[in-house]
């Protein structure tokens, strides 16, 4: 029997054989040298059917338990919130799912106007006035910014905050190597968590090509003085790049607002979902300066209208900065990008619009700033340990003695409830701590059990 | 003069990289020829050096320090590789606006900058008379 | 056959903008009340407005909708983009990545509650390292160039373990573009190789181009003009010998699988892209994944973490301890809602499966070479004798001498006919290409209309090429002012109004 998805059967193959003279499908491959041709089967598994191949994989799959069947607050990075169903249904039209790199522009309107869609709704979000079309994920986005940022003002130094992501930050060094970037670490306020000014000042001059700061930062703080990071990054003439959560932004100010010249972060929340880590969905975004524009990374889609100038259309656009033509001077190696989770981003946004996505946002805060009461009361527990304002993530720091923050997750795992991530390996000056996510799919009572069986973890009395 | 429908104007000298250079007193003016602009297409954008950049005259292998800049159009992206050493003095701004100035007017209004020589004497010869152009030009098609 | 495409327009614009569709306080969203408590967030950090669009569940979906019938994919018709691979994909594995236990599982969850996802990351991994014969395998990137920009970093960390500064990296001329800018983005400095009149690589070039600064080659193999590298060995003998490292782009996977592998031609560090030979579908541009394996020596610079496996415990973990790391790439651990797909993909296709997926790949396009070669006017340069594999590259020169008309031309020409273009003007060593891949999944007829319809499109183009120019004319628009777009960029809804007012 034929294989399912080869319409051109073994008698298909042999006719087509003979239509084009040659003897044996061998005779196409005689041209691999003897010494590398394959002289056995490769050690595979045999060719399964559908149904038993869905089987196995549900099987592997099974021994898995999703967060969705456990009380979870992780972020980190990637964080949890509801996909309304039809956003699914939409980006799985194979028009959109089964379709290439929009190049034919004639063809591809509707994937064209989707991102010129997403874009235009991420400069509302960013309050800049470029978005790209994607990149793979925030930790690449940011060592794109850098790259950028070095290219645009000839400098070399790249200053970040100390309490940066980690995984963020290795992401960063690694794009940083090509043009010998040095990234210079910026500490921080010990109370607050924030960037110390101070020392930012000290280490910024004609040297330093970017100011990065996280808003909210990886450990939930709000960095509080954005403008004045600006101002002091602008005097010296480094650009300012502020990374983010899009769902902050419901609630929060705007980085274009504040001063920021690039803004980059992690869409993932914006309709997609978390998926062990990946597909993410990396936003950068840049303000409208002939400086910036020529430079900017990944794919852009613009308006124009047709060649007789009646229709509005969509067209990718600058592709000269791209791989496929300008090569080795390409502004960067992306071709690939996340394309259909920026579509799905988009769908997302349009249906919450700004009310939607502003009661979400405050739930979120409201439901980190309920749950941060109820744990900060419970002796053994510190959260956050961070004087600041924050959005949806806070530290949770256990003092009670002899209990490490790791065999306090055991013990919340055991009643079914996933804590937070540990940072005490990334961050050991801040002890047994982890950090810990809320949003809006954490009722009241959630929070309330986490409490309770939080409280009986650190042997506390209610 | 004429090679096909590739203008290349008496006076002026060449370089194989299809740049045109017009001597006025002790400076340098530089653009890209006809030819160059045919094959690029319409020019969206035009990346002009900083005045005072020190530049080498270009070789058959090229480095950095060779270039003024850059013709942008939909489909590519030409270096512009300077014919002679020497300093930038001036660059044209209207090309910042209309880049498609190189596309309708290559050797006047679409002139990329004027350069003060270095070693014009010695330079001089390596760069083509309008013939010696004409007849490379031939070469290619 | 001739094609219409679904065309929604309005005076002068197709679909409106989502922000045009826009009625205050319309809402597609519902929430759940929220904990009894205000955050504590200062007024001066909150933003007075936003403006995002307004629209219903029913208008949002619409719109969306809409526009998807003004899009074309694999599953609309034949797609036949060089070097993409634009293979049916399966439905099997849509359902599968979006299973709950794919979907909704957390990176940094308890590696006891993950222990599916580990396991089928650390099977795939044995899988693509069987079928390219290398060490290990790292799925951290997610995109081709993603995989080969880690591919250099790992080239760059391996020397520099031997205490060598090698600083070139060899690419032949007729490469992807993202070859030449990912060893750019490492640092590398290019060093391009020509291709011979057999459209190989010039081992003669090769042999001047290498020396002591020789960091790598990088080599596809087939290359882009479909035709095998049949001199890979000493091409690997050039390289290894000055001490450089071999790098293969796995774009062209499909017209090897089962016959030859890329490990056992000799290269350290071979490149996957799962949204090609893997059948994850494109997504519009992605999301994909472009996974590195590597041979024995280079397996320790790999990312952190790597998935491991305790025998004794039975148990899979992420293995974190590497000193010579590079480090990452990307954050956690990779694509894995398109891994999840890409193993399902081998499961269902299985040993025999795959083999007659390269079978039947490159039997399809010497067919269409075939039969186009007998067509008046397109050309085959290089080898026009020898068997491609899974792709084949003809030049329309012949019908731009004739006619004035071009391969983009003739690419538009095809759209009305149904049939998505073919990549064109690429490689840049052939004049007028026309790269063709047809794929595995195409059937006999729809090859047997794709050299028809070049044929009449060649026709017309002698007939009445000024026709010609303004194709398409079946699809949502006709040509675009791209030189427009480009010169003054509107790129958002906010430059839309500005540039609106003017």
């Amino acid at each position: 029997m034929g294989h399912p998805y080869i319409p051109n059967t073994r008698e298909i193959r042999e006719q087509m054989l003979v239509e084009i003279g040659v003897a044996s499908i061998d005779d196409l491959f005689s041209d691999i040298p003897e010494k590398i041709r394959l002289k056995k089967e490769l050690k595979l598994p045999s060719q399964t059917s559908e149904l038993e191949v869905k089987q196995d994989v549900q099987k592997m799959l099974a021994r898995n338990k999703p967060f969705t069947q456990m009380l979870s607050f992780l972020g980190g990075g990637l964080w949890p919130h509801h996909i309304p169903a039809h956003v699914r249904s939409l980006v799985q039209r194979s028009e959109f799912l089964t379709s290439y790199t929009p190049y034919q522009a004639e063809v591809s309107q509707g994937m064209l106007q989707a991102l010129f869609e997403y874009q235009s709704m991420i400069c509302e979000l960013t309050g800049m006035d470029i978005s790209n079309a994607s990149m793979y994920d925030w930790a690449t986005a940011v060592g794109e910014a850098a790259l950028m940022c070095a290219r645009v003002t000839g400098r070399k130094k790249i200053l970040v905050p100390e309490l940066m992501s980690p995984e963020r930050f290795s992401v960063l060094q690694n794009y940083a190597l090509g043009p010998s970037l040095e990234l210079v670490k910026i500490g921080y306020d010990w109370a607050t968590g924030q960037i110390d000014l101070s020392q930012l000042r000290g280490k910024l001059g004609q040297d330093v090509a970017c100011v990065y700061i996280e808003n909210p930062s990886y450990l939930g703080f709000l960095e509080t003085r954005g403008e004045e990071i600006a101002d002091a990054a602008h005097k010296v003439g480094a650009l300012f790049v502020v990374g983010v959560n899009p769902i902050s932004l419901g609630l929060l100010k705007a980085p274009g607002d504040y001063g920021a010249d690039i803004v980059v972060g992690e869409g993932q929340p914006l309709g997609n979902p978390i998926s062990f880590g990946g597909p993410t969905l990396g936003i950068f975004a840049c303000r409208d300066d002939t400086k910036l524009i020529r430079q900017i990374p990944g794919r852009l889609v613009g308006a124009t209208t047709t060649l007789d100038e009646k229709t509005r259309g969509f067209t990718m656009v600058l592709q000269t900065r791209e791989q496929h033509i300008r090569r080795e001077r390409a502004t960067s190696n992306i071709c690939s990008n996340e394309a259909l989770c920026a579509v799905a981003a988009a769908i997302y946004l349009a249906s919450l619009g700004p009310r939607g996505l502003r009661e979400l946002a405050e739930t979120c805060a409201a439901n980190a700033s309920y749950a941060i009461k109820k744990l900060d009361t419970i002796d053994g527990l510190e959260a956050p340990i961070f004087a600041s304002p924050h959005f949806n993530e806070f530290t949770l720091r256990c003092t009670q003695p002899k209990l490490t923050i790791k065999k306090f997750n055991a013990k919340l795992l055991k009643q079914g409830i996933q804590g937070g991530k540990p940072i005490e390996g990334e961050f050991p000056e801040f002890g047994e701590t982890a950090l810990l996510c809320t949003t809006e799919l954490h009722r009241r009572e959630d929070i309330d059990r986490l409490a309770d069986v939080a409280a009986e973890a650190v042997g506390a009395r209610k | 003069m004429k090679v096909g429908e590739h203008e290349i104007p008496e006076g002026l000298y060449y370089t194989k990289d299809h740049e045109w250079v017009k001597l006025e007193g002790n400076l340098a003016r530089i653009g890209v020829t006809d030819y160059a602009q045919k094959q690029l297409g319409d020019v969206v954008y035009v990346e002009l050096p900083e005045v005072d950049k020190v530049v080498k005259q270009a070789t058959e292998s090229k480095t950095k320090e060779m270039e003024l800049g850059a013709v942008e159009s939909i489909k590519a992206v030409s270096a512009i590789y300077s014919p002679l050493s020497g300093t930038v003095k001036e660059t044209n701004q209207a090309l910042q606006d209309r880049p498609e100035l190189i596309n309708t007017s290559p050797y006047e209004d679409g002139w990329v900058c004027v350069l003060e020589p270095s070693n014009l004497e010695a330079e001089r010869e390596s760069l083509l008379s309008s013939d010696a152009y004409a007849i490379f030009l031939k070469t290619l098609k | 056959m001739r094609y219409q495409q679904a065309r929604w327009a309005d005076d002068e614009r197709l679909e409106p903008l989502v922000f045009e569709l826009s009625k205050a306080k319309r809402t597609g969203y519902t929430l759940p009340p929220k904990a009894p408590s205000e955050s504590n967030i200062p007024n001066k950090l909150i933003r007075a407005e936003l403006e995002l669009p307004e629209l219903s569940e029913p208008e949002v979906v619409r719109h969306y909708t809409r526009l998807s019938q003004m899009n074309y994919g694999i599953d609309s018709g034949f797609y036949p983009l060089g070097s993409c691979t634009m293979k049916y994909n399966p439905k099997i594995c849509e359902e599968l990545a979006a299973l709950e236990t794919a979907s909704s599982i957390h990176p940094y969850q308890d590696e006891d509650t993950v222990q599916g996802a580990l396991e089928l990351m650390y099977k795939l991994g044995q899988c693509l390292a069987e079928i390219a014969g290398v060490a290990r395998v790292c799925l951290h990137p997610s995109a081709g160039a993603h995989g080969e920009f880690l591919g250099m970093l790992l080239t760059r960390a391996y020397h520099r373990s031997r205490g060598k500064e090698r600083k070139e990296v060899i690419v032949p001329d007729s490469a992807h573009g993202t070859n030449f800018a990912s060893a750019a983005m490492a640092g590398f400095d290019v060093v391009v190789v020509p291709s011979n009149s057999r459209g190989r690589v010039d081992l003669e070039a090769l042999r001047k181009a290498v020396s002591k600064r020789t960091a790598a080659l990088m080599l596809t193999n087939p290359n882009t003009l479909g035709l095998f590298e049949d001199e890979i060995l000493k091409i690997a003998e050039v390289v290894h010998k000055v001490g450089g490292l071999l790098y293969y782009d796995g774009a062209n996977l499909n017209g090897i699988l089962g016959k030859t592998r890329p490990g056992d031609m000799g290269f350290d560090i071979v490149h996957f892209n799962l949204h090609k030979t893997f059948s994850t579908p494109h997504g519009g541009g992605g999301p994909g994944a472009g996974p590195i394996g590597v041979s024995r020596k280079l397996e320790k610079f790999l990312p952190v973490p790597v998935i491991e496996y305790n025998k004794k415990r039975r148990r899979y973990y992420l293995d974190y301890h590497r000193p010579q790391s590079i480090g990452k790439v990307k954050a956690f651990y990779g694509n894995f809602g398109v891994l999840v797909k890409a193993y399902a993909y081998i499961l269902l296709m299985g040993t025999s499966g795959l083999q007659e997926v390269t079978e039947t790949a490159v039997l399809n396009a010497n067919y269409v070479m075939h039969k186009l070669r007998g067509v008046s006017g397109y050309e085959l340069r290089f080898d026009a004798s020898g068997p491609r594999k899974h792709e084949v590259v003809f030049s329309a020169e012949p019908i731009k001498r004739e006619t004035g008309i071009t391969a983009r031309d003739i690419a538009k020409r095809l759209l009305d006919y149904g049939m998505h273009a073919p990549t064109y003007y690429f490689p840049p060593i052939v004049p007028e290409a026309l790269m063709i891949e047809p794929t595995e999944t195409e059937p006999k007829e729809e090859l047997d209309r794709f050299v028809e319809t070049l044929k009449v499109i060649a026709d017309e183009a002698r007939s009445d090429p000024e026709e010609l120019r303004f194709a398409p004319t079946q699809t949502a628009v006709g040509r675009l002012d791209e030189v427009k777009a480009s010169r003054e960029p509107i790129l958002s809804w906010r430059m839309y109004k500005r540039a609106s007012k003017k």
